[in-house]
This record gives C-alpha cells, structure tokens and sequence, in this order.
C-alpha cells in the first residue's frame, strides 16, 4: 500500500468512515490517537507549574529568609553609622530595629526599617571599608522628603522634577555619600509594580556583564532592559533576584560605579556560592555556619558589589 | 487488550528518584523537579477515573498543592514517590464523588489501583512521546487527539492544507507508534 493510501486510510478510520476493515497498523495508530485525548493540556500544564513554583518560593522563604526581609537587602557599610541612622529617622522616618555596638562606641550592625523594606548598616573597619551606595526610594511625597532630607543634612543632587517614565523624583546624598533617587509613581500606587521602599540600584560599567552574571550565578530573571540607542548601553534594566528587583543603568557622567554591600538570602548557600563562583564572582569568604544562626558566604560580583549569601540555620524542633 | 509490564519494573524508572526528593524537601524550589517527572503520570491515572477534563485539572490541582505543602512529611521507606502520590490523588478522586453525591462512589481497591497506575504510566510515556515529535507533527497531534480539532479546524489554524494535516496526523501517529513498540493494542 502507497503512503497515500495508508494516510487515506488512517484518516477514513479516524472519521468511522471506512470501507473496508482498516489493517492492524491502521488500527493501531487509531488506538494511539484514541489514547491521546487523555492528553494533559500544555497550558494547563506550565500554569500549573508556575503556581507551585510561585508557593513553593512563598513556602520556602518563611523558612529561610528572617521575619521582614526580601532576599535582597542594601548592606551600607559607611563612616558614621550612628550619624545616618538619625539622617533616616529624620528624612525618610526610619525606625531603628537593631543596633549592635562595638566597645569603641562605633556600630558593627544595625537594622533600620524603612516602609516595606529593611536597611542593614555598619561602620566601615579596615576589612570593609565604607562603600556608599545608590538606593531608589519610594516614597509617598517625594518633595516633602527631599525637604526633609536636606533639613537632617542631605546635599542635593537633584531637583524634584515630574520625569517622562511615569514618575516625579529629585535625588541626594545622605551625610554619609550614600545617593538616594526619591520617587513617587504617578497614579494611585506610588510604589510601581514588583519594586519596594528601598531598590538597590547600580551604575555598573558592563551592565550586560552583570545581567549575566546574576542570571548565571543568582538565577536571577530579566524583568526589564531598556537601551538607548535600541542597539546602545543598557539606560535601565530591572532584574529579579529571588524575590526582589534590583535596578541598573550603565554608569555615565555624574552616574559612576559605586559598587555595595548587598545581603542575599537563598536556600542553599553552599549551591548558590559555588554557582557564583562558576559565573564569574570572586570569594571574600567560603559558607561557614555563623554564630548567629545564619549560615553565610561572600563573593564579589564582576561589577565590585560584595553580597553576603546567607540562610537561616534551621532551628531544632 | 493491553499488555502489561510487572508493576514492579516501572518502580524505579528515575534512578535518582530519591535525590530529587529530598532535595526537594530541602530546598522547595527544586519541587519543579519532581512535577516535571510525575506530573504526567498523575494527570492521566486521574483523567482515566474521573472522564472529565476541567475535573482532571482541578484534581490534579488539588494533588500537586497537597504534595508541596506535605512533603516534608513523605518519608523514603523504598516505596516510590509516585505510589504516595496516586494516593493522594486516589483520595482527592474520593473526597469529590463524596461531595457529588450524585455520582457513583469510587472505593480504591487494590487490584484495580495496581492496574490504573500501570495504565497512567504507559500513558505518561506517550505523552512524553508526543513532546518530542518534530514540531509540526506535535502541533497536529496535539490538535487532532488531545484537543478533539477537526483536519478543517487544524488546516485553518496552522495555515497548511488538509492534506497536509492528513499526512502530518499519518506520520505523527506512525512516530508513536515506532517508539511504543506497538503495545498500545
């Protein structure tokens, strides 16, 4: 039988139609397809997917993340610690969560509360020393906290101005050099989607190499890139990472590298420090169990950011 | 009638089975592991007892959220996952006919459990099969089989003409075919 004849038919049983009794390898390829109308749906099947996906992360960050963190927090190491913490209560009505002193009355650690978002802070020593960093802020009123900040000591950087991406923002720079870009979305949210109080945002030179890199080594997920030129540097891109969206724009004119600290709490130290690691970053430490109740790592990023791997250290039951 | 394999030789079909377990339960993110490998198989042991299709997607549903939020529970005593899993399922497929009070009442009974996973998982693999056809074969299958189109809907929908469609349904069946083995009769 030609290969016209079987399609025919192979088509004629499919439709009940036949003529004559279908061969058995007709009627066996009718069996098949009969099989197939159990078939899952594909759309079915990937929503499916996402929706545990997205419980299974909701699920495990109650375990690994501490109570009001996001995966990703800016850790500003800095001269005057104690100077920026009353600069945020001032300007940006920060509440202090934690402060851990050492003997010469300098900070060693502090967790202050800013809206939604958590801010770690330190005073620099000799192996960390100060690293001012670029938080985009949101706010509910950009102008009053500019005022405000400029009232507890800030110096500006930027008038607030209404902005074509959908937003009103001014910018300055804390006591400490730390530069704060103060937003308001338009609308009825001032927060836009995705993003929190407090956005880590870098001016890296080689954006498209740090995208990389935090996709290679954090898994992390392109949610923006806009360039200008369309073939040009990358002006701005967001990137999610666990849970949380940092920002970035190729470093130009007053806008320079100012690589941070960033505090990153993941699952599996261990695997994530080891990924980093094939992806690019450097190690500032290997993951050890820490007294605190963390177990912890340091790499540096290919752009000079230091992050700090980090999970709870499960508690015994 | 189908020719059946020993239930038994289908137990570790993913040697690293119990890897992918507890690294699951370590890490929850890597439940996508354990979704990808069953997901199948549990859709098509409860789509083969229930006869519905939105049915079968809410219980599948209702299986995989339950198995994610107790896996923690599941304890590795050589018993497969996919057993703990038909469980759950069996019971999700009870609890309904209990609610629909209507429909006949499904009592899990052994013998017929061993047979349903052992049909689920033949089935899983011609789904599996079907996924790896050439692209325009899986999109004609798919179309035809799962979705129930007629050759019209399908030619119209890919821009291809029926014959087209005929041939691309003869070839795509002919595909599954050679790689089940012809044990589907």
């Amino acid at each position: 039988m030609s290969e016209r004849e079987n399609i025919e038919q192979l088509h004629n049983a499919l439709e009940g139609v036949a003529a004559a009794p279908a061969d058995l390898r007709t009627r066996e390829l009718v069996a098949i397809a009969r099989g197939l109308r159990n078939m899952p749906r594909e759309d079915f099947r990937t929503k499916l997917k996402a929706d545990l996906k997205e419980k299974a992360m909701a699920t495990a960050a109650v375990n690994f993340i501490p109570k009001g963190f996001h995966s990703v927090t800016p850790y500003l190491v800095v001269q005057g610690a104690s100077q920026l913490i009353e600069f945020l209560k001032q300007a940006f009505g920060a509440e202090e969560n934690l402060r851990v002193p050492r003997p010469d009355g300098t900070i060693m650690h502090a967790q202050m509360k800013v809206g939604d978002s958590i801010l770690e802070l330190g005073d620099g020593g000799e192996q960390y020393p100060p690293r001012p960093a670029n938080i985009h802020l949101y706010v509910e009123d950009t102008d009053a906290a500019y005022e405000r900040a400029l009232q507890a000591g800030a110096t500006s950087i930027g008038q607030p101005e209404d902005r074509p991406y959908g937003e009103r923002s001014g910018g300055v720079k804390d006591p400490a050099g730390n530069n704060w870009y103060i937003a308001t979305q338009f609308g009825p949210q001032h927060i836009p989607e995705g993003l929190r109080t407090i956005n880590p945002y870098f001016h890296p030179q080689g954006t498209d190499k740090l995208i990389e890199f935090l996709k290679n080594g954090f898994g992390a997920e392109e949610v923006g890139v806009y360039r200008e030129p369309a073939d040009g540097p990358i002006v701005h891109a967001k990137i999610r990472v666990g849970d949380t969206i940092v920002e970035m724009g190729e470093a130009h004119g007053p806008y320079q590298p100012m690589p941070f600290g960033l505090h990153y709490y993941v699952p599996d130290v261990d695997a994530v420090y080891r990924k980093a690691l094939e992806a690019g970053a450097k190690s500032i430490s290997a993951p050890a169990d820490q007294p605190y109740g963390e177990r912890s790592a340091g790499v540096i990023d290919p752009a000079g950011n230091q992050w700090f791997i980090a999970t709870l250290l499960r508690m015994r039951e | 009638m189908a020719r059946r394999r020993p239930l038994r030789q289908s137990v570790s079909d993913a040697p690293d089975e119990r890897l992918l377990i507890e690294a699951a339960q370590r890490d929850l993110s890597r439940f996508a592991d354990l979704y990808e490998l069953y997901f199948d198989r549990v859709y098509a042991y409860i789509v083969r007892r229930v006869q519905d299709r939105g049915d079968a997607e809410d219980l599948t549903s209702t299986v995989f959220h339950h198995a994610l939020a107790n896996l923690s529970r599941f304890e590795w005593r050589g018993a497969p996952f996919a057993a703990w899993l038909y469980r759950i399922a069996a019971n999700a497929i009870a609890d309904r006919s209990t609610r629909l009070a209507r429909e006949r009442k499904i009592e899990p009974a052994s013998g017929i459990e061993e047979a349903d996973q052992e049909e689920a998982q033949d089935q899983a693999r011609v789904f599996a099969f079907v996924r790896e056809l050439p692209d325009d074969q899986r999109r004609v299958v798919v179309m035809r089989f799962a979705e129930q189109k007629s050759i019209r809907d399908v030619a119209e929908a890919l821009g291809r003409s029926e014959g087209a469609i005929k041939q691309l349904q003869f070839r795509g069946l002919e595909n599954l075919r050679a790689r089940i083995g012809g044990k589907n009769v």
